[in-house]
């Protein structure tokens, strides 16, 4: 497999402020990359700067092959990627169709891809029924509608995606990120995703995790599940006391809060052995299964293992 | 080129459609034109009736005074608001849309200049049609073809200087609140600058040499020399010269600087110089502004 995005040792300084602090990664083509980290983690500073945005202060970056900052690459690069930002960006006053079409001829198209290119997100994406409408009246997610198909229109390898699911309602997001999905499977189209739901991360190829411009952690989702989320059991005991004694014998740590005891369990079947044991003391129950957002939590909690 | 023109394009149908941003860009005229019928047509017949006899055609010497301030006002006001689309593409971020696409900062600005000349030019014509319009419905005469030329051009140079004018200002902004402020402070102070508001003669001696070293002002006074060129002659027939030359000094129809007077070919130089200084200046500003 190619390689789409190769980052090396990049840096970015604002002043005194070191906003991102030496990355490396790569994304190889048609994978789908989920970068998190919570807000001024340097996430943005990393799109911008690969997006050729904002000029980096030192490291390498290679995208689609071409050098950024390299002479001429530059264009060739903002050729080669398409960026959905988190704000809705284009024209109030003109149409889907209008919007799309113009900034598609900043492009370099000839007139016949552009309509081509147009009748390929435009079905994808069902702008039939928004085409002639004016930006400005669409609902939030028949913009990001037209925001991605924006983004697409001179059929771009890579797709930069900044939170793009961020404001819409769960039935919107649903279908946003349907398209998404079903975009990356068909086209083979290389994704590079911010995002803070973290359900969207478990269905990336690779995870990356950002905290204080520095990648903390990163992996496939289910690698970073092993490493940081677990099983956890609640317990609500009869007589608190009988509980921890029984938790005492039972070599479990534990956390208590208002009566509510949580410990760590090994997988399902091991708290059913426990629950097993524990029955006659117990008033409830609840077993937790690990998710992202633990890996998310866990990971900037403890700053993970670097 | 084909991206240039794309963005032109759009700038231009962004403005069209902003119904309110339009209005706006006319509002001072809208207010030199009510002054006008309130006052200022009848206070200025009134000091011309001293020296010369009242005819039709003073009446139309005085409307053809307005005509050529409010002319040089639209420009300027028409070019502001077209730049308006420039701030708020910085503010909302559009600029970083469209940079994603392989077109330079510059291409973009110069998209936004493009379409204020644009702007400035399909204003200064349609007003110019109404203009003529309006003098005609009240007894005067069209402009003869040699007139027209002569206005033609000085509007195309007068939208010219207005474009980089406001290019150079606009800079300078960088939220659409301060670009409110500066529309609003344009609109006002420009009256006063052109000499339309009140004329120059008014001003106090300080004031009088602000409007004359106002490079947007010699635009006021070329095209006030070339409507009003016809009607001087029949008007100030047997008229004393020094009389005339007093008219036109507190008309700023010709101006005194330091004791001479401002010839039009001089005025046409403080443009011309004014455009090519303020777009050095303004690539300059941009240049360091984007490093």
């Amino acid at each position: 497999m190619t390689i789409a995005i190769q980052v090396k040792n990049l840096r970015k300084q604002y002043g005194e402020h070191e906003a991102v602090k030496g990355i490396s990664f790569e994304v190889k083509k048609g994978e789908l990359l989920a970068f998190l980290g919570a807000n001024g983690a340097g996430k943005s500073t990393t799109i911008e700067i690969l997006c050729t945005l904002l000029k980096k202060t030192s490291g390498t970056v290679n995208i689609n092959g071409f050098t950024l900052d390299a002479k001429n690459d530059n264009a060739d690069i903002r050729k080669s990627i398409g960026v959905v930002f988190q704000q809705s960006l284009l024209d109030e006053r003109l149409t889907v169709y209008e919007n799309i079409m113009h900034r598609g001829k900043t492009y370099g198209l000839t007139k016949t891809e552009l309509t081509a290119n147009y009748q390929f997100v435009s079905t994808y994406l069902h702008l039939e029924d928004i085409e002639k409408k004016k930006y400005g009246t669409l609902s939030g997610g028949q913009k990001r509608r037209a925001d991605i198909a924006r983004a697409l229109i001179h059929k771009p390898q890579i797709l930069f995606l900044d939170e793009p699911t961020t404001g819409l309602d769960p039935q919107t997001r649903q279908f946003v990120w349907q398209a998404i999905k079903k975009l990356q499977q068909e086209t083979n189209m290389t994704i590079f995703l911010t995002t803070h739901y973290m359900e969207e991360a478990a269905v990336a190829h690779h995870v990356i995790v950002l905290k204080k411009g520095q990648i903390v952690a990163q992996g496939t989702p289910d690698a970073l599940k092993t490493t940081y989320a677990y099983d956890q059991m609640t317990l609500v005991f009869q007589n608190e006391k009988d509980g921890e004694k029984w938790l005492l014998e039972n070599e479990l740590t534990y956390t208590e809060k208002q009566g509510i005891y949580t410990i760590k369990v090994d997988s399902t079947l091991h708290a059913l052995t426990l629950l097993k044991k524990a029955e006659p003391l117990l008033v409830s129950f609840e077993v937790i299964k690990g998710t992202m957002d633990d890996v998310f939590i866990h990971i900037m909690e403890d700053g993970g293992a670097a | 080129m084909n991206a240039f023109l794309s963005l032109v394009n759009r700038n231009n149908k962004v403005f069209r459609r902003d119904k309110t941003q339009v209005f706006f860009s006319l509002l001072s005229v809208i207010i030199v034109v009510a002054l006008y019928a309130i006052f200022l047509q009848k206070m200025q017949i009134d000091r011309l009736e001293q020296i010369a006899m009242a005819t039709p055609e003073m009446v139309t010497m005085v409307n053809e005074w307005l005509v050529a301030g409010l002319l040089s006002m639209i420009a300027v006001t028409s070019t502001l608001a077209a730049f308006g689309i420039a701030v708020k593409d910085i503010e909302t971020k559009a600029t970083a849309d469209f940079l994603t696409a392989p077109v330079s900062r510059s291409t973009i600005q110069f998209s936004y200049v493009a379409n204020a000349f644009l702007i400035g030019l399909v204003f200064s014509f349609t007003a110019l049609i109404g203009c003529e319009i309006f003098i005609v419905a009240t007894g005067g005469n069209l402009l003869g073809f040699a007139e027209f030329a002569k206005v033609f051009a000085i509007l195309l140079l007068s939208v010219s200087l207005a474009s980089v004018f406001n290019l150079f200002l606009v800079l300078f902004v960088r939220t659409q609140n301060s670009f409110s402020t500066l529309g609003t402070l344009v609109g006002t102070v420009l009256g006063f600058l052109c000499g339309v508001y009140v004329p120059v003669g008014v001003l106090p001696g300080f004031a009088q040499n602000l409007v004359m070293y106002f490079p947007i002002s010699h635009t006021t006074v070329l095209l006030r020399e070339a409507f009003m060129q016809n009607s001087f002659a029949t008007v100030f027939d047997s008229v004393p010269a020094a009389d005339v030359e007093a008219y036109k000094l507190n008309y700023g129809v010709v101006y005194d600087i330091n004791g001479h007077l401002l010839s039009s070919s001089m005025s046409i130089i403080i443009i011309l110089v004014t455009i090519v200084v303020l777009s050095v200046l303004s690539i300059m500003i941009f240049k360091k502004k984007n490093k």
